[in-house]
């Protein structure tokens, strides 16, 4: 009895082991069509494709159009001022100074921020937590009043749009870009288009060719790499990713966290203020938690966009390094004086930490490795103004 | 009396892996073990990380290192209470890839209660303790024939199950059945999500030749953003790499959702009639479903149906003193991944097994029962566990010994 049971056991066994009861392996992935798009990116495979707004999808024709909007004067309200005039393709659409001037004299109070794959951020302007699609905060160059950047409002409002579709340019482009439309460039609908396709232009600004991501550092790149990467110095952990900024999302994310920083730029009354009006997510929030903090910037192409920080209070990337590694800015004298170090509500990662000059070195020498040359070289992404020729070289003065 | 002696006597066989009931005439008991390896390699070099190709490993399991390991080591002790009732405090150490991870451990801090004579008996243990479910899981190096956990035990339970919790089991002359409820520390589990339990029944017949014990168990858990703690889980640092060297950053994925384990295992033997020699197969079979949402620190977020397999069969011979024996094991993976980061959360949490790779590792085994206490084994293990083979040797030592009352002789 016993030898039978046992028998039994082991036929069970065996048989278990040995025949089809044990599923062969396999894995089935399903994306969900996440490398799926009728648009061609022109990026890694290791780089995820970005969200793209349902009711705005990519297509050659829009981007082809926000180009020729991106670089026209003709969108603002004394005909000096385009998309282009703070957002330079040789800069990495950045504009190299510390506060733009918009049409009508206002100087913004902020810096100038580059266009390099905004299609990636979770949030589009430097510390405003509502922006979250291109299309959103486009409105604000063109219509917005505090500060007036481009200066589109009523009373000019007909005029430029005349203009626009006087142009035989824009006729043949709108029509291409929305096939669907009867008139593409009929009144308000014409201002729906443009928006669409400005976004979608720069949407489709892409930069993923730099030396890093060939794998082509020298030995002060690698040494600054480590160094970037290492816990002394903690920058990995904000300027995170792929796209170097933990304010990044994409197809394949699905819930975020919105980040945003506080550095210790400065502590005007002890309690970690800011000047006014630029506080940050505070100054949408009001939440005092919220004062001076700032969505981390990509740091891909940053040697092209100084002067730094969200007011380009910074000159040089060495100084930017600097403040950082004294755990914040001291401002011994003026308006704004006070010592970002002692902030209350600064980063937990802005601690001080000893650096080397030359580590400082290293350091600048991985950033400018992030640096992509075809990227402010790129015709596709020139103005389309100018005659072929030129279209790498870019300058005011030959705008349209 | 005589019904205690029986019942400590139906324990051994169920608890020989870690658990015992201290005998009347002995109400204090200290037993020690300890198992020392030499390996001639790694699973992996050392900036590697171990997983599994199409499994999401975590809890204890890490891999083999080369050189001198200390396998494991126990100091436990059983305390008689009075006629009921019993505590165990046992303390140990396992291998692990990390030296600040291998420090001593509680293992097991319980009281225990036996009652019910006329129903069977009854016996009801609460506290810190390894689960009963699955002899295989609860035993020590120094008790196995192999020096390494299964691949099974690694893969689907992380190596080792030590929770808080409470067992309640039934036995009767050959059948005990029992079932075990944990606050969810023990990998799979996560405390956050919930209990996890377990129920089990095992047979067990011992004749003048042979005997026979086999048992199937059934362990149900949820877990809440689950990390792999050997490499991950917490603020992850950046590793640092000899110059010249780089070491990738662990992807630190996460699962949420449940997981259920379910098993079968067998013991038959077979003695010479002047116990010269004896034969047997030990044998185990797992399944595990787990069914939830791979995610990571960034948002990204993919639905995973998993079914997964683990078995191992281990014949054996013992002459004398010596015991030679082979143990093959192998791992199936079917695994399904739904969502826009399925490519990389797969790859990241090492679900995904895109080529059908089943991982299995062959152990030849020689023991040799040097003295009473101290035994000798020498292992040869073809692993296959990941993509790239590894042929490796294994010498090691184990001590077992009852330290009080002290006699001489081995525990159990």
């Amino acid at each position: 009895m016993v030898r039978i049971l046992a028998l039994v056991t082991c036929s069970f066994f065996m048989s278990v082991l040995l025949s089809g009861c044990v599923p062969e392996s396999k894995t089935v992935i399903d994306d969900q069509g996440a490398r799926i798009s009728s648009f061609d990116w022109n990026i890694p495979d290791s780089i995820p494709f970005p969200k793209v707004p349902a009711n705005n999808p990519m297509t050659e024709e829009k981007f082809q159009l926000g180009r020729h909007l991106f670089y026209d004067k003709r969108l603002s309200s004394n005909g000096d001022i385009s998309c282009s005039s703070c957002h330079e393709q040789d800069k990495a659409f950045s504009d190299g100074i510390t506060r733009a001037t918009g049409a009508t004299g206002d100087v913004h109070p902020r810096n100038s921020q580059t266009l390099v794959n905004a299609a990636w951020y979770q949030t589009l302007t430097w510390g405003n937590p509502l922006l979250v699609t291109i299309e959103q905060q486009i409105m604000l160059p063109l219509l917005g009043t505090d500060p007036i950047e481009h200066g589109i409002n009523e009373a000019n409002f007909e005029q430029i749009l005349q203009s626009i579709q006087a142009d035989p340019v824009y006729n043949e482009l709108f029509a291409a870009a929305f096939p669907q439309q009867e008139d593409p460039l009929l009144g308000e609908q014409a201002w729906n288009n443009s928006i669409k396709s400005l976004a979608s232009f720069v949407r489709g600004l892409v930069s993923f060719n730099s030396p890093f991501d060939r794998g082509e550092l020298n030995a002060s790149a690698k040494r600054g790499e480590r160094l970037f990467n290492g816990e002394v110095l903690e920058c990995f952990h904000c300027h995170a990713g792929y796209n170097f900024s933990d304010a990044t999302t994409d197809r394949e994310t699905q819930f975020s966290q919105l980040d945003f920083h506080n550095t210790g730029l400065y502590n005007i009354d002890g309690s970690g203020a800011y000047p006014e009006p630029n506080t940050g997510q505070h100054e949408v929030t009001g939440k005092s938690e919220h004062m001076g903090r700032f969505r981390a910037q990509s740091l891909r192409n940053i040697e092209l966009s100084a002067p730094y920080n969200h007011d380009g209070s910074v000159a040089t990337l060495r100084d930017v390094i600097l403040n950082y590694a004294n755990g914040g800015r001291v401002i011994a004298s003026g308006e704004n004086s006070g010592d970002g170090r002692m902030s209350p509500v600064k980063d937990g990662f802005i601690v001080s930490f000893n650096i080397t000059n030359s580590e400082v070195d290293d350091l600048v020498e991985f950033l400018k490795s992030l640096t992509d040359t075809s990227f402010v070289t790129n015709p596709r992404f020139s103005n389309p103004w100018l005659p072929p020729s030129s279209q790498q070289t870019f300058t005011e003065s030959q705008e349209p | 009396m005589k019904h205690y002696f029986s019942l400590f006597t139906l324990f051994i066989p169920l608890l020989a892996q870690a658990h015992y009931i201290p005998a009347k005439d002995t109400p204090i008991t200290l037993n020690a073990s300890l198992a020392a390896t030499w390996r001639s390699d790694n699973v992996v070099e050392e900036n590697e990380y171990w997983q599994v190709p199409g499994s999401n490993m975590g809890g204890d399991a890490w891999p083999a290192e080369e050189g001198i390991q200390v396998d494991e080591m126990t100091l436990g002790l059983g305390i008689r209470i009075d006629e009921n009732t019993y505590g165990i405090v046992e303390v140990g150490t396992h291998a692990s890839g990390r030296s600040d991870h291998s420090s001593v451990s509680l293992e097991h801090a319980y009281i225990g209660y036996t009652c019910c004579e006329e129903f069977g008996p009854l016996v009801i243990e609460v506290g810190k303790m390894s689960a009963a479910f699955s002899p295989s899981l609860s035993s020590h190096a120094a008790e196995r024939l192999t020096s390494e956990t299964s691949l099974a035990a690694d893969v689907f339970f992380g190596r080792y199950f030590h929770d808080e919790g409470a067992r309640l089991m039934w036995h009767s002359d050959s059948l005990t059945a029992g079932a075990e409820i944990w606050k969810g520390n023990a990998f799979p589990a996560t405390a956050s999500a919930g209990y996890a339990w377990d129920a089990f029944a095992r047979y067990q017949w011992r004749g003048n030749n042979f005997s026979l014990s086999s048992g199937a168990w059934l362990y149900r858990s949820s877990a809440e953003t689950r990390a792999d703690h050997r490499y991950g889980g917490g603020h992850q640092h950046t590793p640092v790499a000899v110059p010249g060297e780089t070491i990738a950053v662990f992807p630190d994925t996460r699962f949420t959702g449940d997981t259920d384990v379910y098993g079968i295992h067998a013991d038959v033997a077979y003695t010479s009639d002047d116990q010269y020699w004896k034969s047997g197969l030990k044998a185990e079979f797992m399944g595990m479903q787990m069914d939830g949402t791979l995610h990571d620190a960034i948002g990204r977020a993919a639905d995973l149906d998993s079914d997964q397999t683990g078995a191992w069969a281990q014949p054996y011979i013992t002459v004398k003193n010596h015991t030679f024996g082979i143990r093959a094991e192998w791992l199936t993976s079917d695994n399904v991944i739904t969502g826009a980061p399925a490519n990389q959360l797969g790859a990241d949490s090492g679900m995904a097994n895109p080529t059908g790779f089943e991982p299995s590792r062959y152990t030849a085994i020689w023991l040799w029962q040097w003295k009473e206490t101290i035994a000798l084994r020498t292992e040869i293990i073809d692993d296959q566990s990941l993509l790239e083979d590894n042929l490796r040797f294994g010498v090691g030592i184990i001590w077992k010994q009852t330290l009080w009352p002290f006699n001489g002789n081995s525990h159990h």
